[in-house]
């Protein structure tokens, strides 16, 4: 991974967490929490991407 | 509205790793200025195009399309949609010349293109008038729109959080430069998306899904005699006018910031931020799609469930339509408003932070550096970067006080420069164009838009708004006004081009020489010994990429509305607009070594 990368990486992952907990704890209906856990993978695969980018 | 506790705890965290992203690279911003303004030129096309579309997606956008939406219908926001053109031009025409340029910002442009006394002045003129009044207008309107939301939201009490995220985007972006500030944009377009996508689903559940919303929307269009979900305005009758200044005219004429005709402002910065032409060529593609596909359904969604939430809506003063987006936060649940306030403090944060890094360069670059202190080391220059920054930042600040209302700073900004579009495209590509050509092109484009403000009522509109009118078009006062402008702004500037001396010679061999442009550059390409050519590829590549944005934006819409084959067929034209116009990037010479 290239270094200047390593924050970004970190950031998304950082973000997909809150999203993984509050989509299972405070959606209300089905499609609330599909929409948020979607988000959470899109976060987490943005961030691997990040991580693996080369330079 | 009040918080939970979980929420303003995602609203922290969110803020911690925002600024720890941006403060990561202070150190190496503090190298020199290309470092602290163009990030040592080293960006992928995927950080640029991504940094591009979280700077032009700011906290007043989806509010201004939510307007748009409430008043007009979806057709209505042709109004930014027609840029697409524009975008499209600069990708294909300009971003891989504006990175074989090799200038620090825009406006250093002036510098290896023009020559003389006029040169200088007009360098120095553009330094200021961009680095100071616009710089501060678009702060303060994207500042208005965030002290709006936030008292919506939480009424008077928001104002001091938004004080506090101020000054914190202010500081990393100080100590940063362009690398914190493309870095975190990564992040805050991720999350100010992510927000928005939670809330049109909210929205649209809240108006009983999509289904009963589109019959809801009709319903409320039987009662307007409005088709609020057509994509392009009733043609039957008397043509719009407005439609048609939009789709043959603004995106070439109008300079407006995010969309400026062949590129400028940020968008120029992060081009020659790219590690290449062709990183330029595609980040500034990436950037054209994220824009007009990826942003706009989201909101679209969420102000037509506003439509039909808030009845009164339709009748409603301008300020309130807008304030329908904010106020749809209410129906969130715990956990999940905090993500969507957060989302508005990223598009935010993320506008503001390049707003003060790019006239920080603009004032540093073009101003402090060629005409108060030359010769300095790097250190010296970072420092002054720095201190410029933060005065922009001041100066804005105070600026979003003396602002009557956002719609009053946008305005300002595209009428003082309404016309003035062509001399920036032409200057790329016929060698006629000089210093007096902008010099006369600016002075008469914000002449002719102050004229028209102190004597709305004249000969000129009557006369070309009664001939449209004859003409069997719908008049209205913008669309005459930006016609006007048009026309006053390039008659001028074609005149004083004819009436004043070419460039040197020395000067024009070397921009032809360096940026290596086709078009009409005769007698400098004889100079040269041979002529570089305009290829057909990229006239052929700008039509695909208009149509690949089209029916990509236009093929999502269908898909969200549940029309399956009409959104299969438009997505499966768009994808083979995008396979073709892939080859033909990867088939031009981008670097112009050929």
């Amino acid at each position: 991974m290239k270094k200047e990368y390593r924050p970004m990486a970190l950031g998304f992952w950082g973000v997909a967490l809150p999203f993984v907990l509050f989509g299972l704890l405070f959606g209300r209906t089905a499609a609330q929490r599909i929409t948020i856990m979607l988000l959470a993978a899109v976060f987490f695969l943005v961030g691997t991407l990040i991580y693996r980018a080369k330079q | 509205m009040k918080l939970a506790a979980v929420d303003w705890l995602f609203i922290v965290w969110y803020f911690v790793l925002s600024i720890g992203i941006g403060l990561y690279y202070s150190k190496r911003a503090g190298k020199s200025i290309s470092e602290y303004f163009l990030s040592g030129r080293s960006l992928p096309w995927w950080l640029l195009g991504t940094s591009m579309v979280a700077t032009t997606f700011s906290s007043d956008t989806p509010l201004a399309v939510t307007g748009i939406v409430v008043k007009d219908g979806v057709s209505g926001n042709w109004f930014w949609w027609n840029f697409m053109l524009g975008s499209a031009l600069t990708v294909l025409f300009f971003a891989h010349l504006w990175r074989r340029a090799e200038v620090v910002t825009e406006v250093e442009f002036i510098d290896i293109r023009y020559s003389g006394r006029p040169a200088r002045f007009l360098r120095g003129f553009k330094a200021l008038y961009l680095g100071v009044p616009v710089s501060c207008i678009t702060f303060g309107w994207v500042t208005l729109a965030m002290v709006k939301i936030i008292q919506t939201i939480f009424g008077t009490s928001g104002v001091a959080a938004l004080a506090i995220c101020l000054g914190l985007t202010v500081f990393y972006t100080t100590l940063s430069g362009l690398w914190g500030v493309v870095a975190t944009d990564m992040l805050l377009f991720g999350v100010a998306m992510a927000g928005s996508i939670v809330l049109s689903v909210v929205s649209v559940e809240k108006a009983g899904g999509i289904g009963a919303l589109v019959d809801a929307v009709k319903a409320a269009g039987a009662g307007t005699g409005k088709d609020y979900l057509s994509v392009f305005p009733p043609l039957g009758q008397a043509l719009p006018l407005a439609f048609v200044v939009a789709l043959f005219v603004q995106w070439w004429a109008v300079y407006y910031p995010g969309a400026e005709p062949g590129g400028g402002g940020w968008i120029a910065q992060r081009m020659l931020a790219g590690k290449d032409a062709r990183h330029a060529v595609k980040g500034t593609l990436w950037f054209a799609v994220a824009h007009y596909v990826i942003r706009p359904w989201p909101w679209i969604l969420t102000a037509l469930a506003a439509l039909v939430l808030f009845p009164g809506l339709t009748g409603a003063a301008p300020g309130e339509m807008e304030a329908a987006y904010p106020r749809m936060i209410a129906f969130l649940p715990k956990g999940v408003a905090g993500l969507v306030v957060a989302s508005l403090f990223a598009a935010f944060m993320s506008t503001i932070e390049s707003i003060v890094n790019l006239s920080g360069s603009f004032l540093l670059n073009d101003l402090y550096r060629p005409f108060i202190k030359k010769n300095a080391s790097e250190r010296h220059y970072v420092a002054a970067s720095r201190v410029l920054v933060l005065i922009v930042s001041l100066l804005g600040a105070g600026f979003s006080y003396v602002l009557g209302s956002v719609k009053m700073g946008w305005q300002l900004v595209m009428e003082l420069s309404a016309g003035i579009g062509l001399v920036l495209l032409l200057r790329w590509y016929w060698w006629r164009v000089n210093a007096w050509s902008e010099i006369a092109a600016l002075s008469a484009s914000a002449g002719t838009a102050v004229y028209l403000k102190v004597v709305p009522d004249n000969a000129l509109v009557r006369g070309l708004g009664g001939a449209l009118g004859r003409a069997g078009f719908q008049i209205d006062a913008w669309g005459v006004g930006i016609l006007v402008i048009v026309a006053v702004t390039t008659a001028a500037w074609l005149t004083v081009t004819f009436l004043t001396k070419p460039d040197d010679e020395e000067k024009l061999l070397a921009f032809y020489r360096k940026v290596r442009p086709g078009g009409f550059w005769g007698p400098v390409a004889k100079l040269n010994g041979g002529a570089y050519k305009l290829q057909a590829a990229p006239f052929a590549g700008w039509g695909l990429a208009v149509l690949m944005i089209l029916f990509f934006l236009f093929g999502l819409g269908k898909v969200i509305f549940k029309e399956w084959g009409a959104g299969a067929a438009y997505l499966a034209v768009g994808g083979l607009a995008a396979f073709l116009l892939s080859k033909i990037i990867a088939k031009i010479d981008w670097e112009g070594r050929r």
